[in-house]
């Protein structure tokens, strides 16, 4: 492998990775969830590079064992992250440190079955979203919940607001969320309003195919773009309507995850199932469409032609379920049970 | 080297058969107590009861599993003269916040037997649900539920007179259309001069009906148990049987041939291999899920197991027996490692584990 | 009785009174529980009332460990490029030998990897650590003596530099040492303990200019013996393919530089520092010298490689064999001969069968012996002429075969299924049908895990497995009470009756609630409701509903007129649709045409015994009635 790429096994599965955000350095905390393990756990990693030794490899900090499989983790802060699992529940964790001791990871809340089955089953929850301190979590029964990082109750619930699995969500506006279901399609429900309908429904495709995830841009939360299991990249500017905006011919596996840099938002990363990851970049000439302040990602005519896409690692034979991008460092975790570490990605032209 | 989590079956008195669903995540038991009972491994690998019912009023001989396709099914044969099918039900409208709770109804008692019910068994999921069930006055019913999703209602196809009382029966498991059903049943008739104690039936589809095949004919010692191996694609299907000894018979393809009326009726088994390491009589033959490997048990009280090497010949690999003296807490260990964490369960919540050591440990394990 | 199979005791007095019998679970698992022949007679056992047990027995899979794991997964990384590699024309001796390093590489990393943890454990952790080292350890070895005779390309068959290489990489003790004392205080170095010892165990690796350097080191260096010596091993001929020399001269030089160091030997030249005495004597062979040094070898093939090196220092690598056992009769330890000597000698001897029969019998759960044997395969190496000579011998069987078990115990693993997958993926016999017995039996614990299962699936083209997986999803979504979700997976398995039978459900909750459960799917049936006539009229029904409650009456009603005539209506639906009918013949605005209305009248007529629609027959009568003399009279008009 490239000297830029650093592997690490770490004997699980991966389906979730995340940098922990330093507001005042470049990250080098990470947490890992795994899938399909005996024991299944959310793990906080060190990794300090060294200029001098190329060979260090990410330092286990900490360890939280935890039930099912982790479908989601994301953080609301540097130190306080919100995860979801098979088990049907969310947990706030902390990441405690305390001067001269290793850091620990806490549960704060334990929202435990929150999705269930009809017949009181413990259902997986599949996703969440947050906006500050809310969090909506989605899961195969269909039901969304409403949830504050301040307030152990559950705040709403809507029941069998799908018929279908929900498998993907994202906030539109603090009070509006797009969720994604099993066969495909989109809908948009007001969490504040009392009504459980959707105010909006709307299609993926034509074809009933799966989303596998949902991701607003950074500042322009009506731009959504949302990755499936055929591989196609479909984007929209829910302002004007719910017609897409762009389809992207991606991946030949499923999408597992979308990200935009979250500071150069022209910047966007895909990893899919059948094992590659992808940075979509515009071209330099391109890019001075920008400077009009037009968004790159809503060009809607030949965007194609303006996007340079970068594979950003050797294909890998088992899927990368997850990525995430902290200044020019992007992470992967994978189902052979290793995560690596991209370094020196060009994201500042 | 083996570990074994030991589970209390909590049934009254030996158990007749052990069955495990299609993932192996469930097992069903079945006793001359007259209960069968189920249980379910949860996500920390303990095995737990979750049902126990009285199923039949003799003892109950035989529990098999549907293809989970079907459901949560399960079939029973037993003394009374009766085969049942049983459903599970996951408590349709639990109170707030309580776990549903499971119970098994039965949805048919198939009662044509006027004798003990020796064996039950579904058939290859490809042809939807069927059932057969032989019994100690020779005759093999096969039974087919017309609507798969309505278990309530079962037909009685085909009646099969065997003349002599049966013990056991297999359906040959090949997933491939090519091949037409068939069955495997054996007697266990003491009498060497009632003749062959193996029958295979294959089934015609043009002319709907069952065909005795002229197959194994030098078997006329009592027949236990038999099993056919899953097919791997081989060119011939492979059928254990338990009698005086394990024997292990190879029986080429069968090919429906629609346009032809002269139904075959013959086959050229062949004995492939022979094992009196039991030295006694055999009463199970069990195989794993890919066919690689064979179990016996027999009348030494033992467990053999055989493997089939990559030039199709078998081995001998290990062989498990009883020993109530050899009980010691030594080695016992938990299955889960020791990182202990905020939320770790409860130490009943864990399976537990003993290691159980070969006693005696000859290098090879062979290959040719 | 056989004496090859192992006997394994289930601790538990009933299953010793009774006998026990075995029911399997999996590939590699199965219970075993107290059991006796079924009676014929139904009453109580003489055990009764017992207390019954089942144990559920399953293999201690090392490669299980987590530590392991790592192990598992990054050799598939090699494996599948091997299998890339293959699969393209073209002579592949340079990159398999590459990949070969690769796989001990990976050994070496887990080896570290082993004894850093080593370090930090206690207790019976440690020594099950202390076991994988070993274990491993053997498979680092017997893996790189296999790479030097099977898959390098030695030129001319000239062993001996790889094979001290070799050596010299699992007796790192001399080299270390060296290195050590001469990055130290220079001079008089032969005060340190282990100076000669170091000295000649260099020498016995073939290190002779470390030896020189040594020496250079000693007090006395300056003396005439050390600088006969010193002279004497710079002079010493060594065998280079590369060099233009040939073999016969090669050996004629090596002869005249024996001959010269005898002849000093002999002139006790060196008789005045005995170990000095003892080095040349050991170059030039003498029996008597190599005995004595015995103790500098831990292993037979140490002193093998040492011995050749002074003696035969052009041997071919088919040689290996004979030398190796005249070494081992020599250091007369043919009876302390253990696993690891024997795998090692059976390669030198070129009995690759015997290689690979040896290495089986190693508690690695078979990583070793199915990744070897493929590398060997690939390599061309299991189709040599005295191979081919076994009867019933096929390579490729025999590298399936292992490949077959190595694949079917990771597929039994939670996590590791995807990396045996890909094993089975590469055997092309019997490969596709094992992968469809097991890929079809993963347990579906989520829907996350059940559509990865569905995609290996679909990747390989069993599209059956597929189908079943999606109704046994959909059956337990039933079971739980999510109909809706259920028919989604009913739809994804094209399963014409279960989706058939999940309509019925919707239709009949209608017919008894007056509620339409799943709206949101059923608007989104797309091309999807082809797949059963009972979705089909579902689906339009579904649309008819829409339309009314839209007030779109006209075409409400013509649909409605197409569903009655469409055949494909449940008995339980007629006295529902056609009281439907009621309010649309009663419209203000009349939206069935005279042809509409004599269907509706036919259909009821058909229906007349429905009891559902006795009382509502006569109403109906009426209202189709007065909707036809509507319609004729307007119908009339328009000609």
């Amino acid at each position: 492998m490239a000297h830029n790429i650093h592997g690490t096994f770490v004997s699980e599965k991966v389906n979730k990775i995340r940098w922990r955000p330093d507001f005042m350095n470049a990250s080098h905390y990470f947490v890992t969830g795994s899938w399909d393990n005996d024991q299944n756990s959310i793990k906080l990693w060190d990794f300090q590079e060294n200029e001098e030794d190329a060979e260090v490899y990410p330092f286990l900090v900490a360890e939280f064992p935890h039930n099912g499989d982790i479908t989601e983790v994301k953080f609301l802060n540097g130190d306080f992250f919100v995860a979801s699992s098979s088990s049907g529940c969310v947990s706030l964790l902390k990441i405690t440190s305390e001067h001269g001791i290793d850091p620990l990871i806490e549960r704060k809340i334990y929202w435990e079955g929150v999705h269930k089955f009809p017949n009181g089953e413990n259902c997986p929850c599949t996703a969440f979203c947050t906006y500050d301190n809310d969090i909506v979590s989605v899961g195969e029964d269909g039901s969304i919940n409403l949830l504050n990082a301040q307030n152990q109750n559950v705040i709403r619930t809507i029941e069998n607001a799908d018929s279908c699995s929900i498998r993907c969500v994202a906030f539109l506006k603090h009070s509006e969320i797009l969720t994604g279901n099993f066969r495909g399609q989109l809908k948009i429900f007001d969490i504040r309003a009392p009504k459980s309908q959707p105010a909006t429904t709307f299609m993926l495709s034509g074809d009933q195919i799966s989303p596998l995830c949902l991701q607003n841009h950074p500042t322009q939360r009506h731009l959504v773009v949302a990755g499936d299991e055929e591989g196609s990249i479909t984007i929209w500017d829910l302002r004007q309507n719910t017609y897409p905006v762009n389809v992207l011919d991606a991946h030949e596996g499923g999408v597992m995850e979308i990200h935009f840099h979250p500071d150069h938002p022209d910047q966007l990363f895909t990893c899919s199932t059948d094992g590659d990851v992808w940075h979509w970049s515009p071209k330099c000439g391109s890019a001075s469409s920008l400077l009009n302040g037009e968004n790159v990602w809503l060009a809607s005519e030949a965007i194609k032609n303006k996007l340079d896409v970068f594979t950003l690692m050797p294909k890998l034979h088992k899927p990368i379920n997850s990525l995430d991008v902290n200044r020019n460092k992007v992470l992967c975790g994978c189902d052979n049970e290793a995560v690596y570490l991209i370094n020196g990605v060009n994201v500042f032209k | 080297m083996f570990e074994a989590q030991e589970i209390n079956a909590e049934h009254k008195d030996l158990i007749h058969d052990v069955a495990y669903d299609f993932y192996g995540q469930r097992m069903a038991t079945c006793s001359s107590d007259q209960y069968v009972k189920v249980w379910d491994q949860n996500s920390d690998g303990k095995w737990t009861l979750t049902s126990s019912w009285k199923a039949h009023s003799g003892s109950v001989w035989k529990v098999t599993w549907a293809h989970p396709e079907f459901g949560q099914v399960l079939a029973t044969c037993s003394f009374d003269r009766t085969a049942a099918v049983w459903e599970e039900i996951v408590g349709e409208t639990p109170g707030p916040g309580e776990r549903g709770t499971r119970h098994w109804v039965r949805r048919t008692n198939l009662v044509d037997s006027r004798t003990s019910v020796t064996d039950v068994k579904f058939g290859p999921r490809t042809q939807g649900l069927q059932l057969a069930t032989c019994s100690a006055e020779g005759i093999i019913r096969i039974y087919e539920a017309p609507d798969v999703l309505n278990l309530s209602q079962w037909t009685l196809q085909f009646e099969i007179q065997c003349k002599l009382p049966c013990s056991c029966l297999s359906w040959n498991p090949s997933l491939s259309k090519m091949h037409p059903l068939m069955l495997a049943v054996g007697s266990d008739d003491p009498n060497p001069a009632n003749g062959v104690k193996v029958f295979i039936y294959v089934y015609s589809e043009s002319c709907r009906k069952w065909t005795k095949m002229d197959a194994i004919t030098n078997i006329t010692d009592p027949v236990y148990d038999l099993s056919f191996s899953p097919n791997l694609g081989r060119s011939f299907h492979v059928l254990a049987i338990a009698t005086k000894d394990v024997k292990i018979v190879n029986l080429p393809h069968v090919y429906d041939n629609p346009n032809s009326q002269n139904v075959i009726t013959k086959l050229d088994a062949q004995i492939v291999a022979q094992f009196d390491d039991h030295e006694s009589t055999v009463w199970r033959v069990c195989w794993n899920v890919t066919g690689t490997i064979l179990a016996s048990s027999g009348d030494d009280g033992c467990v053999r197991m055989f493997k089939m090497n990559y030039i199709n010949s078998w081995k001998p690999i290990a062989v498990l027996r009883g020993d109530g003296s050899q009980v010691s807490n030594e080695g016992q260990r938990s299955s889960v490692s020791s990182t202990v964490g905020p939320q770790i369960q409860s130490a009943s919540q864990t399976a537990r584990y003993i290691k159980l050591g070969a006693i005696s440990q000859p290098r090879d394990v062979p290959w040719h | 009785m056989d004496n090859t199979a192992k006997t394994f005791v289930i601790p538990n007095e009933l299953c010793r009174r009774a006998g026990v019998a075995a029911s399997w679970l999996s590939v590699n698992e199965f219970g075993v529980f107290g059991h006796q022949k079924t009676p014929k007679v139904d009453k109580p056992s003489h055990f009764a009332p017992s207390d019954a047990s089942v144990f559920q027995l399953r293999p201690d899979i090392i490669l299980f460990k987590p530590i392991l794991r790592k192990l598992v997964n990054e050799a598939n990384g090699t494996f599948l490029t091997l299998q890339a590699l293959v699969a393209t024309e073209g002579d592949h001796k340079a990159e398999l030998l590459k990949l070969s390093r690769q796989y001990r590489s990976i050994i070496r990393a887990c080896l570290e990897n082993l004894q850093d943890e080593v370090m930090r454990a206690d207790g019976d952790y440690r020594e099950e650590l202390q076991n994988y080292i070993t274990i491993f350890y053997s498979v680092e070895c017997i893996w790189h003596l296999c790479e030097i005779l099977f898959v390098d390309a030695v030129p001319g068959n000239i062993v001996l530099p790889h094979l001290l290489d070799w050596i010299r990489f699992h007796f790192p003790k001399y080299d270390r040492n060296a290195a050590s004392m001469l990055a130290g205080d220079l001079g008089g170095l032969e005060s340190h303990p282990d100076y000669w010892e170091t000295v000649i165990g260099s020498l016995l690796q073939g290190r002779v200019k470390v030896v020189r350097a040594l020496l250079k080191l000693h007090s006395e260096a300056e003396s005439q013996p050390f600088r006969i010596v010193d002279q004497c091993l710079r002079a010493m001929p060594v065998y280079n393919m590369f060099s233009g020399t040939s073999i016969a001269e090669f050996n004629l030089q090596w002869n005249h530089w024996v001959v010269d160091v005898q002849s000093k030997i002999d002139a006790k030249m060196f008789i005045s520092c005995y170990n000095l005495n003892l080095i040349m004597k050991l170059t030039v062979g003498n029996e008597i010298a190599w005995g004595e040094i015995q103790q500098y070898c831990e292993t037979w093939y140490e002193m093998l490689a040492a011995w050749l090196f002074f003696t035969q220092p052009t041997v071919k690598s088919f040689e290996l064999g004979q030398f190796a056992k005249q070494c081992i009769t020599k250091m007369s330890i043919g009876n302390r001969i253990k696993h690891l000597d024997r795998m090692l000698l059976a390669a030198m001897e070129f009995d690759i069968l015997q290689v690979i029969k040896e290495i089986q019998n190693m508690t690695d759960s078979g990583w070793f012996v199915s990744h070897l044997t493929d590398l060997l395969y690939h390599s061309g190496r299991l189709s040599d002429t005295t191979i081919e000579t076994i009867e019933n011998f096929h390579p490729d069987k025999l590298r399936e075969s292992f490949l077959i078990d190595y694949g079917s115990l990771l597929m039994g693993h939670k996590s590791l299924w995807q990396v045996g997958l890909s094993y089975l993926d590469h055997c092309p016999s019997d490969g596709p049908e094992v992968t469809k017995l097991l890929l079809a039996r993963l347990p579906l614990n989520s829907e996350m895990r059940a559509e990865k299962i569905v995609r290996e699936a679909l990747n390989r083209n069993l599209t059956e497995t597929a189908q079943s997986i999606c109704k046994v999803q959909g059956m337990a979504c039933k079971n739980r009470g999510r109909l809706g979700h259920a028919l989604a997976w009913a739809l994804k398995s094209q399963d014409g009756t279960f989706v058939s039978f999940l309509s019925n459900k919707f239709l009949r909750e209608y017919a008894e609630s007056g509620d339409l459960n799943s709206i949101d799917l059923l608007d989104n049936l797309g091309s999807c409701i082809l797949a059963s006539d009972r979705l089909m009229f579902l689906g339009k029904y579904y649309e008819f509903q829409k339309l009314y409650q839209a007030n779109e009456y006209k075409e409400a009603a013509n649909l409605l007129v197409s569903l009655l005539e469409s055949k494909i209506i449940p008995n339980f639906f007629w006295s529902i649709l056609l009281t439907d009918a009621i309010p649309l013949l009663e419209c203000e605005k009349m939206v069935f045409s005279s042809t509409d209305t004599y269907i509706i009248m036919q259909c009821l007529e058909e229906q007349e015994k429905t009891k559902d629609l006795k009382d509502k027959l006569p109403i109906l009568r009426l209202s189709a009635t007065r909707n036809l003399a509507r319609a004729l009279v307007h119908e009339a008009q328009l000609k």
